[in-house]
């Protein structure tokens, strides 16, 4: 019989994935007790996992700089480079890589979160004070009781015969907000060197990827600069107080570029900024394309802002996902899974909700940018759906009367997505007319 | 019950305890003829004269040293410290005098004068104008620290301040001054010092806190009501003594514990709490006790920074959850 | 003479004065015993300050004093054994034992009361005289403090204060030369340090503080002035600390010829001469004798009292009261 190895409490109480940052053995290596096996990466900070007795390393499971669920078997320390039995091998937790095959991955990942953690990997018994009272006084042995919490405490509500109300979302939920990170917004560049540049400014729980194959198609003649919102994709997670507050981030992102004469797009959220920062930078704005934009209403689907940030399951994920768009059928499972590996971690999740909470507090779009478009002054585009289940198109009749409106039948919120040729056509018409 | 401000409940407060007593006195800077800046002591001087609202000179130790020795040869005075950032100046008094004599005097003397200030972030005053600093005075054996959150109570409290025997430490914040409440009418309605006040019942987590942290763990606790947790808040009013009964019977019911300060996280109010939930409650507990404080750092001026560091209702939720889970 | 002491508070002054130094000549001798709890301060050569100064008090009137406040104590009216016993520890202490030998307090004879913390007792007089003011009575308070005091950032804030407000108070700094080791060229640019009383536009005066007629008389006037409500006086009484900082001083920083001509002008031995004068010789051994025989058996009583039973103090607690 093998030893399975895996991060065991060190992966850190609320993770639900690590990733694995380098091996420091192969199979077939000999490896002593405390031997450091593998290096991972977990809440931000590298953590050493030794080996727990002598013998040969049977089996590797997961490649280095691939996400593994928190609970995943990792290797094997086997008598020789052939053992590689172990107990609970029929357990679906070994590691595989997120990147490479999100779906499995991501119920592997599910199922792992369910599993108790801590208390599985030591003899000590891991409960709360409370927990130990109820249970000495039923009567129940805590070794035969599993833990429910992130934390692998063995809680009073997991003692039978205790008598506790548990709160509707025990399930292991965000474990609160992370701690703010700093650092700038990440953009990401793409396509030629020349040519005027392209600026994308993403919607409310999408990222930078959402643009795909708009900027592809784009970046076959210009430079383009994809954004990454704070709390969205790889940027940096942290509270946002207001939607001024958010502005500035967006701004201080486009100033550090440099860029002069950018053609801009947003889109929703994304289409608001960017009509904020048409209304601070004018000079910089070659053009502005608005996809459903926000900002020019108090009307937002609150649900949709609250149930999509939220979402902790492709699932529940697809779900929202489907309100996004008129075609039901462009949400399959792999789009949904694919969508959700890029919001896998719990911390983002936790960061937008609140995001979502203070930009669109009480179902609301506070903040109102009708005056910034009568204000512009570049040629500008809207682009709405007619079926757009999350903000009202009619917001864009607002628009004065140099704004080009386009109105796309059979639509919903995301006209790139749903009519990715009309939407390119008009942008490129747009550009050519600058 | 009348509605008013905090700040008009604290004037009447004064007032009427001025009225009763001519032994009570208010001195400290800009209370007279100016009314407070935080216009607390607003037309007292008009009603009782320069003599029993004083405004000073600018010094807080002496003052404060001042303070202790009035009390203790007959009259009953209230001083004003303008920013609670400014009680490390009256902490000879409070320690070194005050405390002390409460003990070794002990049936010779009474010394009772009540310390009034306002501490707290949240408009932009600064590093040295913001702070709480609640640990630091009820650190000191033989005061009393109050900090109400609502006007009756500040109302309530105040007068019990000023008619009990030993020195009191009454904290305001400056973000409370503005909120109405209603505040019952009647010049002896008290409100005991040490005694809780449970504003929020629930079952699943207790969140303890006080002055303007209260306003805060509410709104917590209406966050957490969206995912079916039902917070109890409980408002400690005073912070020493501090009422052990009320933790012990929340704890007992909800077996969580989020305690919250708006001071600094090490060594502050917090702490206390948490270690005082430890010894007294172990065996009800069923997660670790949350302290949500202040970052152990100066209070930095621009906005954006200094909401990071506040505690805030969000930051309790995510604590009350994290306990939860 | 204005103000000038009677002959009975002559006689009065002398015997306190002697009781003083006899209290802290026993005190010594017990202290090289190693039968003293912590440092003793001994004010040997300042007797004249503290005792005449409150001989001119009314006995409602307030004093505070320093950690070297054994010549307060007695001169305002404390029992011999209450302080005997309090540097004792026992439970007949003025303050069963709680305070010792530099934190002494007694509000009925209104000696509140020694101060180790350096500077305290000048705010602290200060704020007896404000509640004197608000009370419209027309007692007035004393502190008797240092040249060290005088340096402290308190001391100005306080007398600001008092000269503003016209507070009943009387500023008694007993420049002994010494701040702990430091000599007071060393801590201050003057060397009267009285001039200060312009800033706080009270009367300052310089008296000799070995003498005890002019500690009386001086004191005396500020505090008729006081009781007019015309407001603070300062008082420097020029001495000289001939024992030391405390029983825990290693010295070395005292050269005899600089102590030679203080103790040539011991104020015990001025009054004595001046009481003799008086009153004759006979007479002022009798008073000696009289203290001395007081203070022998002060120190047996209080020495036979009860140590005091430790209990928690429920005003302090953290905690308030559970059932």
């Amino acid at each position: 019989m093998a030893t399975p190895i895996t991060a065991g409490a060190v992966a850190g109480e609320y993770m639900e994935t690590f990733v694995i940052v380098e091996w420091r053995v192969g199979v077939g290596d000999t490896v002593a007790e405390g031997d450091v096996l593998l290096t991972i990466e977990t809440a931000k900070a590298a953590v050493d996992i030794e080996a727990p007795s002598a013998g040969v390393v049977s089996a590797i499971f997961a490649e280095a700089d691939s996400e593994v669920p928190a609970a995943a078997v990792l290797c094997l320390i086997g008598k020789d480079s052939s053992d590689v039995g172990y107990d609970g091998d029929d357990a679906p937790v070994k590691g595989s890589s997120l990147s490479s095959a999100p779906a499995p991955a991501m119920m592997v990942a599910e199922r792992a979160a369910e599993a108790p953690r801590a208390a599985a990997l030591s003899a000590r018994i891991i409960a709360s004070p409370a927990a130990r009272r109820a249970a000495s006084a039923a009567g129940v042995d805590l070794r035969a009781v599993r833990a429910s919490s992130p934390s692998g405490r063995i809680k009073l509500r997991d003692v039978s015969g205790a008598s506790q109300s548990v709160p509707a979302f025990a399930a292991p939920v965000s474990a609160g907000l992370p701690a703010d990170e700093n650092g700038p917004l990440e953009v990401h560049r793409s396509g030629a060197k020349g040519g005027t540049p392209v600026f994308m400014i993403h919607g409310f729980a999408s990222d930078s990827l959402s643009w795909y194959p708009l900027d592809r198609q784009l970046a076959k003649d210009h430079p383009v600069y994809r954004l990454d919102l704070p709390n969205h994709g790889t940027s940096p997670k942290r509270q946002i107080g207001s939607f001024a507050n958010l502005v500035r981030e967006v701004r201080d992102a486009f100033d550090t570029l440099g860029l002069d004469g950018a053609h801009v797009i947003g889109h929703s959220l994304g289409g608001a900024l960017a009509l904020a920062l048409a209304d601070t930078r004018p000079r910089k704005l070659a053009s502005l394309t608005l996809f459903a934009p926000g900002g020019l209403g108090p009307k937002v689907n609150g649900d949709f802002i609250s149930g999509i940030a939220r979402a902790s399951r492709p699932d529940s994920l697809a779900a929202w996902l489907k309100v996004m768009v008129h075609d039901q059928k462009l949400i399959d499972p792999a789009f949904a899974n694919a969508a959700f590996a890029a919001r896998a971690d719990g911390n983002l999740r936790a960061a937008q909700s609140h995001m979502g909470e203070t930009l669109f507090a009480d179902g609301t779009q506070s903040f109102d940018l009708v005056a910034a478009l009568h204000r512009l002054e570049c040629p500008t585009r809207i682009i709405w759906g007619r079926k757009d289940r999350v903000l009202d198109w009619h917001d864009a009749l607002q628009a004065p009367g140099h704004v080009g409106l386009h109105f796309l039948p059979d639509v919903g919120h995301v006209p790139q997505l749903e009519a990715p040729d009309l939407s390119l056509g008009i942008i490129s018409a747009l550009i050519k007319s600058v | 019950m009348t509605v008013m401000r905090y700040a008009e409940a604290l004037n009447a407060a004064l007032r009427e305890e001025m009225q009763r007593d001519p032994s009570v006195f208010l001195f400290g800077e800009d209370i007279g003829r100016y009314g407070g800046v935080f216009k607390v002591s607003k037309g007292l001087r008009d009603e009782f004269g320069d003599a029993r609202v004083r405004d000073t000179p600018i010094s807080e130790q002496a003052l404060t040293a001042m303070a202790v020795t009035a009390a203790m040869s007959g009259t009953r005075p209230v001083l004003e410290i303008m920013y609670a950032d400014f009680l490390p100046l009256s902490l000879d008094a409070l320690v070194n005098q005050a405390s002390v004599f409460t003990y070794l005097w002990e049936g010779q003397v009474d010394i009772p004068f009540v310390l009034r200030t306002q501490g707290g972030g949240g408009v932009g005053t600064g590093a040295q104008h913001a702070k709480s600093l609640d640990a630091m005075v009820c650190h000191i054996p033989g005061i009393k620290v109050v900090a109400p959150a609502t006007p009756a109570d500040a109302k309530g409290l105040l007068k019990s301040a000023i008619r009990d025997r030993q020195p009191v430490v009454f904290l305001e914040h400056k973000l409370l001054y503005n909120t109405r409440g209603e505040v019952p009418d009647g010049d002896d309605v008290l409100v005991p010092i040490g005694k809780a006040k449970t504003v929020v019942e629930g079952k699943h987590v207790s969140i303890f806190a006080s002055s303007k942290m209260v306003i805060e763990a509410e709104n917590a606790a209406k966050l957490l009501a969206k995912d079916g947790v039902e917070a109890e808040v409980i408002d400690l009013r005073t912070l020493r003594p501090l009422d052990l009964d009320a933790i012990r019977r929340s704890i007992a019911k909800t077996n969580h514990a989020v305690v919250v300060n708006e001071g600094w996280t090490f060594c502050g109010y917090a702490s206390e709490l948490s270690a005082t939930i430890m010894e007294h409650c172990f065996d009800d507990l069923d997660a670790p006790v949350a302290r949500v404080a202040m970052p152990d750092m100066a209070i930095p001026y621009s906005e954006p920074l200094e909401m990071a560091v506040l505690p805030n209702a969000v930051k309790i939720a995510a604590a009350a959850k994290k306990a939860l889970a | 003479m204005i103000n000038a002491p009677s002959t009975d508070e002559l006689k009065d002054i002398h015997h306190k004065m002697v009781v003083t130094r006899e209290l802290e000549e026993v005190l010594g001798a017990y202290a090289k015993e190693g039968k003293t709890r912590g440092p003793i301060h001994r004010c040997d050569g300042q007797e004249a300050v503290g005792v005449a100064a409150c001989a001119a008090l009314r006995a409602d009137d307030y004093v505070c004093t320093t950690h070297r406040g054994h010549h307060v104590y007695v001169g305002k009216g404390l029992t011999t054994r209450g302080i005997v016993a309090e540097i004792f520890g026992r439970e007949t202490g003025y303050c069963k034992g709680r305070g010792g030998h530099m934190l002494l307090g007694d509000v009925k004879t209104g000696m509140l009361g020694g101060n180790a913390i350096v500077g305290a007792g000048i705010p602290a007089a200060t704020g007896m005289a404000l509640s004197m003011q608000i009370l419209k009575q027309d007692r007035v308070s004393m502190v008797v403090f240092g040249d060290g005091a005088a340096q402290t950032g308190i001391c100005h804030e306080a007398m600001n204060m008092a000269g503003l407000w016209k507070l009943p108070v009387i500023f008694v700094l007993e420049n002994n030369q010494y701040g702990l080791t430091v000599r007071q060229e060393v801590q201050s640019p003057v060397e009267d340090l009285s001039v200060r009383a312009a800033g706080y536009a009270m009367p300052g005066e310089i008296v000799d503080g070995n003498d005890v007629e002019a500690v009386y008389r001086a004191v005396a006037a500020a505090a008729e002035r006081a009781r007019r409500g015309d407001g603070p006086t300062l008082i420097e009484a020029k001495t000289y600390r001939v024992k030391g900082f405390s029983t825990s001083d290693m010295g070395g920083y005292q050269s005899e010829e600089e102590m030679a001509p203080w103790l040539e002008r011991d104020p015990i031995k001025l009054s004595a001469e001046k009481l003799s004068a008086l009153v004759g010789a006979d007479t002022v051994a009798a008073i000696e004798a009289a203290a001395r025989a007081e203070v022998a058996q002060a120190f047996e009583t209080a020495l036979s009292d009860p140590f005091p039973t430790f209990e928690i103090h429920a005003p302090s607690a953290a905690y308030s009261e559970t059932k």
